[in-house]
């Protein structure tokens, strides 16, 4: 009877595997069938230059996603993101460019804020919604402090780096998004960070009974976050040339969407970083379609609220079958 | 215990003595004292109320529980109210037309968690996605302008009591009155405590759950409507309520993971909020300025009044789905190494 069921162990998936990885590949699905109707309507599109053009806005979206997903993977979420990209963003355009050692130290005092950020939500039983609210204000406030209103200019490697055309006709942008995301994936599916990371969203106690401190590990997540929040605002700054803390404030919650889209979850414990990817670019790749269509800017918000609602409903219908 | 906690300092105590206290700070930097300040204050101060409670009553149906999608539906119940308001000829229909966008946005929401169960926060997102959208659409070649009579009663303030601050000051009483007097109050919170034990009682948390979303959008719509009023419809026009009515709610004593619904604390901490501003713009702050404050205020608030003591363990849970784990943040005993 043993056997038996080994053999069944061995011949089955391992659990939760289709619940994980199947949200991820729906979005997968509808990001190429985007991709497909966009190539439709403008064949121009399946170029080095095409594909960079309309993927290069996604790129910060996609990194800041990938912060959200790290906060979303220990049970918390980030609503600062938003400002904190854009706050980079003015740091990035005057003292990185100017004073290139201020302007490191200044990213580090901000990546240490997220860390001591951690510490509040972890010590203080605070939830992370409250205290990252909290903390946009201060991102806001800060960042117009640097820039009060939009200006300031990239340094020239992040021009260089914005000019940049890889071998073999791969767009940059793509080359980009796909190193942080192998990186995060890395660091939070193969590392011992990661475990830790995960099973404080899903179970703190085997955490605290593994013998590692809750608070050390939430502030090394806060950090991670953090480091992924700078360098969403470094290619923000390279995609727009200058700073402006008021640049993204939607991320705060287009980010979550990609989350959700990409098979995450609001209870934590779970990290999909390719999903996310896949969650972000799709719902980069809307705007593009939407403009491609010709429809009116000003319904690109709803389009996308739908589309979040209508994938969302869908893998309800698909885990309801599956079951 | 029950006892002890009667005996305690209300709730909302701190954050009426914050705003005495930025009340007191403005008379001595402004060097006169006199109640235009406070007029002023209660002028402004009853939209975030409005959108506050709402917000409040959503946030105490329980941990998780949100309404992010105040701020655009605010916007757009200005546009709506101004609009129709312009075309019909009366104010009262501008009103009933904002009214009932509210209530359809806040549909969109509940629809979206009771029945796709997407969680609060992402389906109020995709909510205000949908109404940002419709106020873009509206503002394109928006003409009309605020009914003067209505601008005229938001602004009458006889013997420097605004009427319409008095108005939402009944209107709080009577949400206090409904949350501690009524069997749906009750239920509203025992909800808010502790779902599934609310559910074995016999609450019907779904009903809940419409009820506390439905009153957000509309309260959200109607402040937002009554704001164009005052002032002039614009698509940003509640761009800065999402997040003050979230931390006014919390400043005022509502806490976080549902339960406890503090009406009289939104009045504190509105007031808390707009005295800060005003103190802040005559001591020639910036816009910057004030908002490194505010966060840092909101943060520090968070880290006195949250549930866990500050010295000594026992955390209380953020997220009562884990109670049992947070209770050993701090291993009694060391694994062994």
């Amino acid at each position: 009877m043993n056997t038996a069921i080994l053999q069944q162990a061995q011949l089955t998936w391992p659990r939760g595997l289709g619940r994980r990885v199947l949200p991820g590949c729906l979005t997968l699905v509808a990001m190429v069938l985007i991709l497909i109707v966009c190539g439709m309507i403008q064949p121009r599109i399946w170029s080095q230059n095409g594909l960079t053009l309309i993927m290069s806005p996604i790129v910060a979206l996609a990194i800041a996603s990938m912060a959200q997903m790290v906060m979303m993977s220990i049970g918390d979420i980030d609503l600062g993101i938003g400002f904190f990209v854009g706050m980079v963003t003015t740091i990035v355009a005057t003292l990185l460019r100017d004073t290139p050692v201020l302007g490191v130290l200044a990213l580090a005092g901000a990546v240490l804020a997220y860390a001591l950020l951690g510490a509040l939500v972890q010590l203080r039983a605070v939830p992370s919604l409250i205290a990252t609210l909290g903390a946009s204000f201060v991102w806001l406030g800060l960042g117009l402090f640097v820039l009060p209103v939009p200006g300031g200019m990239a340094p020239d490697w992040l021009f260089a780096y914005a000019f940049w055309k890889p071998p073999l006709s791969i767009p940059a942008p793509l080359v980009t998004m796909v190193a942080a995301t192998a990186l995060t994936w890395f660091v939070t599916r193969r590392t011992g960070l990661g475990v830790r990371f995960r099973s404080l969203g899903s179970n703190p106690v085997a955490l605290t009974r593994s013998g590692s401190s809750l608070v050390v590990t939430r502030m090394l997540a806060y950090a991670m976050v953090g480091v992924l929040g700078v360098l969403a605002g470094i290619t923000l700054t390279a995609e727009i040339g200058g700073g402006d803390v008021n640049a993204v404030p939607g991320y705060t919650l287009t980010t979550v969407a990609a989350v959700i889209l990409g098979g995450g979850m609001f209870t934590g414990g779970r990290a999909v970083a390719w999903g996310t990817l896949a969650g972000a670019i799709t719902l980069g790749l809307l705007t593009v379609l939407l403009t491609l269509l010709s429809l009116s800017s000003n319904l690109q918000p709803a389009v996308q609220g739908f589309i979040v609602i209508a994938v969302l409903a869908g893998r309800l219908v698909v885990e309801r079958m599956s079951r | 215990m029950i006892k002890l906690e009667r005996r305690a300092i209300p709730p909302w105590t701190w954050s009426f003595l914050a705003a005495i206290i930025v009340l007191v700070l403005t008379y001595i930097v402004s060097g006169r004292g006199g109640s235009q300040t406070i007029t002023l204050a209660f002028t402004i101060a009853p939209y975030l109320v409005l959108v506050g409670l709402g917000q409040m009553l959503v946030m105490s149906a329980g941990p998780g529980n949100i309404d992010v999608s105040v701020a655009k539906v605010f916007s757009l119940g200005g546009l709506i109210a101004i609009a129709v308001g312009d075309v019909t000829g009366s104010w009262v229909l501008g009103l009933a037309a904002a009214v009932a966008a509210g209530f359809a946005m806040a549909s969109i929401s509940v629809i979206a968690i009771l029945l796709v169960r997407i969680p609060p926060i992402v389906a109020t997102l995709a909510t205000s996605l949908i109404a940002s959208a419709i106020s873009l659409t509206l503002a394109k070649g928006f003409q009309g302008s605020p009914d003067p009579m209505l601008k005229g009663f938001l602004s009458w303030a006889p013997f420097g009591i605004p009427a319409f601050a008095v108005v939402v000051l009944i209107f709080t009483v009577l949400v206090s009155l409904f949350l501690k007097r009524t069997i749906w109050g009750a239920q509203m919170l025992a909800v808010g405590q502790a779902r599934r034990a609310a559910e074995y009682a016999g609450v019907n948390a779904s009903k809940v759950m419409v009820f506390v979303y439905l009153t957000s959008g509309v309260l959200a719509a109607l402040a937002g409507a009554l704001r164009a009023s005052f002032s002039a419809p614009n698509v940003e026009l509640g761009n800065d309520y999402l997040l003050d009515s979230i931390a006014v709610v919390v400043i005022g004593g509502t806490l976080m993971t549902g339960g406890r619904a503090v009406p009289a604390g939104v009045w504190g901490g509105a007031l808390f909020f707009i005295l800060l501003d005003g103190l802040l713009n005559l001591i020639g702050w910036s816009y910057a300025g004030q908002n490194v404050l505010k966060g840092f205020l909101v943060l520090a608030v968070l880290f006195l009044a949250s549930g866990a003591p500050i010295l000594g363990r026992g955390a209380s849970s953020s997220k009562p789905d884990h109670t049992i784990a947070d209770d050993h943040t701090e291993p009694e005993i060391k694994p062994l190494s």
